[in-house]
């Protein structure tokens, strides 16, 4: 009889629960966040998620502190006394508004009447700015008109766009190579892995002699670093130097071997194979085990009422590994739709974006432009895609895959 | 009939070797690769079984010049700790699972399954922005995200072994008086222990081969892991493929050494993870 978990027994959960929480699900709801806005991190005004108008204390002060500055080295230049005077009392202005902000640093919530006494501060000092400008030659003619700019960039907009980044991603021709790519690797690369994971555990559950030698040797592609896989294979494709590129040109595979690498085509066919490579051993592994739980005897009875070969691979193989089957493709499904270390390195998404997955233009998009926002709409809709394959299969696999007890 | 099997056998012994020659062959040219200087490699010699005049010159460039060490020493220090945590926390959340009766089991470990099928990529962004606001960039806190891959995979692996434990060890043990961690410790780990070696292997390898987190929170060469560094070999401007191949080799000889002692328990935690027999 199992126990009911009581109070100090959700002690044993808590440290998972916290790690998971942290780590995977408090980042997911962040992600879906990112997505409703226009988030970049290079970018001053859109460097945070503001859902309403924030101000930038730090910019303001920077700018208030040169425009009196400059504004005060400037009086030399005015001749007449009334715009001498107006210039003072611009200054005060600049002073007085300043001051409330002297402790506040990075960006803040303002209410209405400090935003008020803000833009009345800029279109105040940018009247001034024109009028001088225009009487006078100024030491700083030239800096202070982009100067007064910046008090009015001071006041950050909302960048809270709501479902837009998902509607541009939807028109975004890129995403819908990105995808295409990442579907054609996954079909292509599983099925071919399928066949001959399939084909390969066969023949080693049959095997008298030489399976445990094949089981390490299968084991060390599956065991290394994909990076380093990668790393190898471009190496093995080079144009110049690599001889599988080579011996495709040799065998009027490719016309010359610089093509493996640098033609479109090429590209994809050569991440395919290095995946195949890294893979295939692993496939039939799982597979091998499935076949292993297949008692003899059933083989024996088939035989005996006098079915072919052919005929017990479908009727009693196929069927009873269905599930061993299903769960090596789901993990293998996801893996490779979420390929990221191998095109990476491998081809880094070229030649002309002909390897660009959905992992690689969201990290390109993400860590390379810092344009969090759109990046994680790529992702959201990765996502969604890894919940689908993963909803068919475990529908495909009935219950026995959560049942646990 | 006999005729029939021979030829079977051949062409089994066809099919296997072809099997092994291919699996082994990229690493054979690497090592052979390792050993020739540049001008060989990109002269007439790039195809050379034996190398024309051998050369331990790429070894010296990149273990004294170019920091593999201390990328192999970082990998070490994050797949170990990596794995040490990672088992413990796993432990204690499979044992509830796999022991008790609560609410919400099967959600937690939907939550689980669900979690091992998350495209990495999704939390990096946010973990991103975690640690650059705790100054956490460019440390070993990296292997705190590394629970996203290896965690739900250990509590998978690891229920899977508790549950063939029979129960009834561990009532005797509470009728004579042990306490639940005393059952855990005394009863339950020793028993489980193929278990949760296995697991720490799967784990350790995991977390030995991760990349993306590491290329986006760790950029500073000082913090790359083994798979982060080799990538960085190989630039826009020019591939010295002696050194990447003396590199490849260095690099894959703990996992090779961790595959040959270990391939048992690899071989069962892979199996393992999949639906209940």
């Amino acid at each position: 009889m199992k126990q009911k978990l009581g109070f100090s027994g959700w002690l044993y959960l808590l440290p998972t629960l916290v790690l998971i929480g942290i780590f995977s699900l408090w980042p997911v709801v962040q992600s879906v966040t990112y997505t409703l806005f226009d988030y970049k991190l290079n970018d001053q005004q859109k460097a945070g998620l503001y859902l309403n108008e924030r101000f930038n204390t730090d910019l303001f002060n920077e700018t208030a502190l040169y425009i009196n500055l400059f504004l005060s080295e400037d009086v030399a230049n005015i001749t007449e006394n009334e715009d001498r005077l107006k210039v003072e009392e611009n200054l005060q202005q600049v002073e007085t508004v300043a001051n409330s902000y002297t402790d506040s640093t990075g960006v803040i919530v303002i209410s209405k009447e400090e935003r008020t006494d803000i833009t009345t501060l800029y279109e105040n000092t940018k009247e001034l700015i024109e009028d001088l400008n225009t009487k006078y030659s100024l030491t700083h003619a030239d800096s202070l008109p982009l100067l007064v700019e910046d008090f009015n960039k001071s006041i950050i907009p909302s960048n809270f766009i709501g479902l837009q980044a998902y509607k541009d991603a939807l028109g975004d021709n890129r995403v819908h190579t990105a995808l295409w790519n990442t579907i054609l690797f996954t079909v292509v690369s599983v099925a071919i892995e399928l066949v001959l994971g399939l084909g390969l555990a066969l023949i080693l559950n049959k095997a008298m002699f030489g399976q445990g030698l094949v089981r390490t040797t299968s084991l060390i592609p599956w065991a290394i670093p994909t990076a380093v896989a990668a790393l190898m294979w471009s190496y093995l494709y080079d144009g110049t130097s690599g001889i599988v590129a080579h011996f495709f040109e040799n065998l009027g595979l490719i016309s010359q071997s610089q093509d493996l690498l640098l033609s479109q085509g090429g590209a994809m066919v050569s991440t395919i194979l290095a995946d195949v490579w890294k893979t295939t051993p692993y496939m039939a592994l799982l597979l091998l085990a499935g076949l292993q739980n297949i008692p003899g005897s059933l083989y024996e009875a088939a035989s005996i009422d006098g079915a072919s070969k052919f005929k017990s691979f479908f009727t009693i193989t196929l069927p009873l590994l269905k599930s061993s089957i299903l769960v090596a493709l789901l993990f293998r499904t996801l893996d490779a739709f979420r390929v990221f270390d191998l095109i990476f390195v491998l081809t880094g998404g070229g030649p002309g974006g002909a390897t660009e997955t959905m992992s690689i233009y969201a990290y390109k998009t993400m860590f390379g432009q810092t344009n969090f926002g759109y990046g994680s709409v790529v992702v959201m809709i990765m996502f969604v895609c890894v919940a689908i394959i993963a909803i068919i299969f475990v529908r495909l696999l009935g219950t026995n895959l959560l049942d646990r007890d | 009939m006999k005729h029939s099997k021979r030829k079977l056998l051949v062409m089994f012994g066809i099919v296997v070797t072809g099997y092994l020659f291919i699996m082994v062959f990229p690493f054979l040219w690497i090592f052979i690769t390792s050993f020739k200087t540049s001008g060989e490699i990109f002269g007439t010699g790039a195809f050379n079984v034996i190398p024309e005049d051998p050369t331990l010159k790429n070894y010296a460039v990149i273990l004294f010049e170019k920091g593999i060490l201390r990328a192999i020493i970082n990998s070490f220090v994050v797949a170990i700790s990596t794995t040490i945590y990672v088992i413990v926390v796993a432990s204690l959340c499979a044992y509830a699972i796999s022991r008790f009766h609560f609410k919400g089991k099967s959600i937690l470990l939907g939550l689980v399954l669900a979690v091992s099928m998350f495209p990495q990529m999704i939390i990096t962004g946010p973990v991103y922005n975690l640690f650059y606001d705790l100054g956490w960039l460019n440390s070993y806190f990296v292997i705190l995200p590394y629970s996203t891959i290896t965690l739900p995979m250990a509590v998978w692996i690891l229920v899977t072994h508790f549950n063939q434990i029979p129960l009834a060890l561990e009532e005797s043990a509470k009728i004579d008086g042990a306490t639940r961690i005393q059952t855990l410790t005394k009863i339950v780990f020793p028993l489980a222990a193929p278990g949760v070696f296995t697991t720490a292997i799967i784990t350790f390898i995991a977390a030995w081969n991760e990349f993306l987190l590491t290329i986006t929170l760790n950029t500073e060469s000082n913090f790359h892991t083994v798979p982060v560094a080799i990538s960085f070999l190989r630039d826009q401007f020019s591939i010295l493929w002696g050194e990447v191949a003396a590199a490849t080799t260095i690099v894959t000889i703990p996992t090779l050494i961790i595959v040959l002692i270990f391939q048992k328990q690899i071989v069962s935690g892979l199996t393992s993870g999949g639906v209940k027999e």
